[in-house]
């Protein structure tokens, strides 16, 4: 036996019949699990009350209709009240003439507010593959064998003179193989967008006499003092 | 006349008396422990038809939650991304990768992919997402860590009870407007108070009264 070649003596009847029921009982525990334990199973509610109606909730399946989507595409055809996109200047970036537009449209100012919030909506819709500060490596790029078609870096000379709109245009409805982003993106966001690109642009062609006097001075102040 | 009851049966009683608190006790201790949703509920993790980790996504490469997320601040219900966001990266990376086969062919087929819902309240409890984004309370003390999951998983119980205990007292929940999905703000690291946040227009006031959220 294992236990008289380790040299202890073997156990007494009532000592194994002991240790099999603190074996069962630990055992029985160990299946009743405890608080937290991950499981694929779904929870189990023993009391339904009503938990469960006849109600349809956004994105869930149900099988009254054909295709089993609770939201139902829209009509094609047809445009929802209060929905028409009459603005061509909000919503294609386009001035009456065709062209495009080189500045905000009406009802979009700019200022502190609207580039706050185009950083930070650059920085969670775009940044991923155009990076911070928009030289195209976002981490995305960088990861999986990289992308098949790197994006834009937006600091190339060829996107110094493109309209404002342009910016809004591809963030709308993309361009070659960057898709669009008017689905996932509210429209006044998107132009905070690309007044944020704007500003990457020009932030990365700066002189120091670009900056006014008073930004200037509070720079000065925090600038790390250099050792000579 | 020869007794009826021999004397054993006399400890009956006493066997009782000791006994039954013990087994009243140990029924309390079972329900409360294992018919609690702390039990029931935490640690749901289904498997999902693709292997698609917030891990990698969201913590490793950094996408934040509202990329894919992107109804969360504005509407009650937080939107599973369609196929086509996936499609954004997927068309460029891993072109080939049998892990994303289901979401190339539901790309081509328009069928969307069936995610195994993780969380879901009761029907007659109503919830609203962009309503607790406004007020600063980040999606990490109620769904923890989702960016260290491999497969999402539940980490709070989503019970009456817990809705209230923060409800009670918001305060230590709270966190700056604009930190509301980064996963690493420590509310313990950050000396953080809302009172004094300028970007707080107004005092925070969730319901305690029933008809908040039983409408
Ligand atoms: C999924 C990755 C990805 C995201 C996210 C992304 N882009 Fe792109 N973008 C690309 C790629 C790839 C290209 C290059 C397309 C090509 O040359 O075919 C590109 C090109 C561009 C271009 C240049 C188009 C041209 O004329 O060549 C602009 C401008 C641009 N993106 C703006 C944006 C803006 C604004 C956002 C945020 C709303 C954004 N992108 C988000 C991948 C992305
Ligand atoms: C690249 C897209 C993407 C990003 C970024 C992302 N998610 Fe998700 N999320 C998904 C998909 C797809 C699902 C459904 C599949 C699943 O549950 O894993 C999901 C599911 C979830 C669920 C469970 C939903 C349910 O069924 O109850 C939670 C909670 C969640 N995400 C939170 C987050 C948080 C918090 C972040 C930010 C840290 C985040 N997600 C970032 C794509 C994303
Ligand atoms: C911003 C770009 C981006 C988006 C959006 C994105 N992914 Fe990814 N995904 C990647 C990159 C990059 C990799 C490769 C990472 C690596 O291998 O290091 C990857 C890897 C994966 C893998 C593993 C593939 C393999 O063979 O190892 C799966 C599965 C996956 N993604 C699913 C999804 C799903 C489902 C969605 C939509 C909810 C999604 N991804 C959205 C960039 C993205
Ligand atoms: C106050 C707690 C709370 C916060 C904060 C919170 N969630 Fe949720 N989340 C819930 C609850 C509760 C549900 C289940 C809702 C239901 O069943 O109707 C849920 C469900 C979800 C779902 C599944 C879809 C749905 O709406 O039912 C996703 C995805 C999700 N949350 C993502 C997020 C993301 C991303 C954030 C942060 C931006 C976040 N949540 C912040 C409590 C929260
Ligand atoms: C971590 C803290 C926290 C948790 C957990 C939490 N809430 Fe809240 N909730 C808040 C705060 C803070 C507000 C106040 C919002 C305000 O005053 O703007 C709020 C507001 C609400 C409102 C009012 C929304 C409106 O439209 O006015 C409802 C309804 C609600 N919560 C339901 C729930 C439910 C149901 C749960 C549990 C599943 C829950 N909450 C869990 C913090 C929390
Ligand atoms: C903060 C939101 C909130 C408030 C306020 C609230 N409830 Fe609830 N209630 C919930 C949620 C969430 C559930 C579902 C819990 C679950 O899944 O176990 C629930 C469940 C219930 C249930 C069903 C319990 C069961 O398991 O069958 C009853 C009954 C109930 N609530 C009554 C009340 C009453 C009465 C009040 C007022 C005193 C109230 N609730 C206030 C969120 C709330």
């Amino acid at each position: 036996m294992a236990y008289a070649r380790r040299g202890l003596r073997a156990p007494k009847a009532a000592e194994r019949e002991q240790a099999a029921t603190m074996a069962l009982l630990l055992l029985g525990l160990a299946l009743a699990g405890c608080w937290g334990n991950p499981s694929d199973e779904p929870p189990v509610h023993l009391q339904q009350n009503m938990d469960f109606q006849e109600r349809g909730e956004a994105q869930e399946r149900n099988d009254f209709f054909a295709d089993h989507r609770v939201m139902r595409p829209p009509v094609p055809e047809t445009v929802a009240v209060g929905h028409l996109k009459e603005d061509d200047h909000m919503w294609r970036g386009r001035l009456p003439n065709g062209a495009l537009a080189d500045a905000l449209p009406a009802g979009l100012e700019l200022g502190p507010a609207l580039l706050d919030r185009g950083q930070k909506r650059y920085d969670i819709y775009c940044q991923p593959c155009h990076g911070e500060m928009g030289y195209g490596d976002g981490p995305a790029t960088r990861r999986g064998g990289g992308f098949a078609v790197k994006p834009a870096n937006f600091h190339q000379d060829k996107f110094r003179p493109v309209p404002l709109g342009y910016f809004y245009d591809v963030a709308t409805n993309g361009k070659g193989s960057m898709k669009g982003y008017k689905s996932q993106i509210p429209v006044e966001d998107r132009w905070a967008i690309a007044a944020w690109v704007r500003t990457l642009q020009v932030a990365s062609n700066a002189e120091p006499s670009d900056v006014p006097e008073q930004a200037a001075a509070a720079m000065a102040d925090q600038r790390p003092r250099r050792i000579q | 006349m020869p007794a009826i009851f021999p004397r054993w049966t006399n400890n009956i009683p006493i066997a009782i008396g000791v006994l039954a608190p013990l087994v009243g006790a140990g029924l309390v201790f079972a329900v409360a422990y294992w018919f609690s949703p702390r039990y029931t509920d935490v640690g749901y993790r289904p498997e999902q038809p693709v292997p698609y980790s917030h891990k990698l996504h969201a913590g490793d490469m950094g996408i934040d939650c509202r990329y894919c997320h992107n109804t969360v601040e504005r509407s009650a219900h937080a939107a599973i991304p369609p196929t086509a966001t996936c499609m954004n990266c997927h068309e460029q990376v891993k072109t080939e990768s049998l892990r994303l086969r289901k979401v190339r062919e539901s790309y081509q087929t328009g069928e969307p992919i069936e995610w195994v819902r993780v969380h879901q309240l009761p029907d007659y409890a109503y919830f609203n997402h962009s309503a607790h984004l406004a007020a600063g309370v980040g999606c990490a003390s109620c769904h923890g860590r989702v960016d260290k999951m491999v497969v999402v998983e539940m980490v709070q119980p989503l019970s009456m009870g817990w809705c209230l205990d923060c409800h009670r007292n918001p305060e230590p929940n709270l966190r700056p407007l604009d930190q509301v999905t980064n996963m690493n703000w420590d509310p313990a690291a950050e000396d953080y108070d809302p009172k004094r946040d300028p970007a707080r227009t107004r005092q925070v006031n969730p319901p305690l009264h029933c008809s908040g959220c039983h409408r």
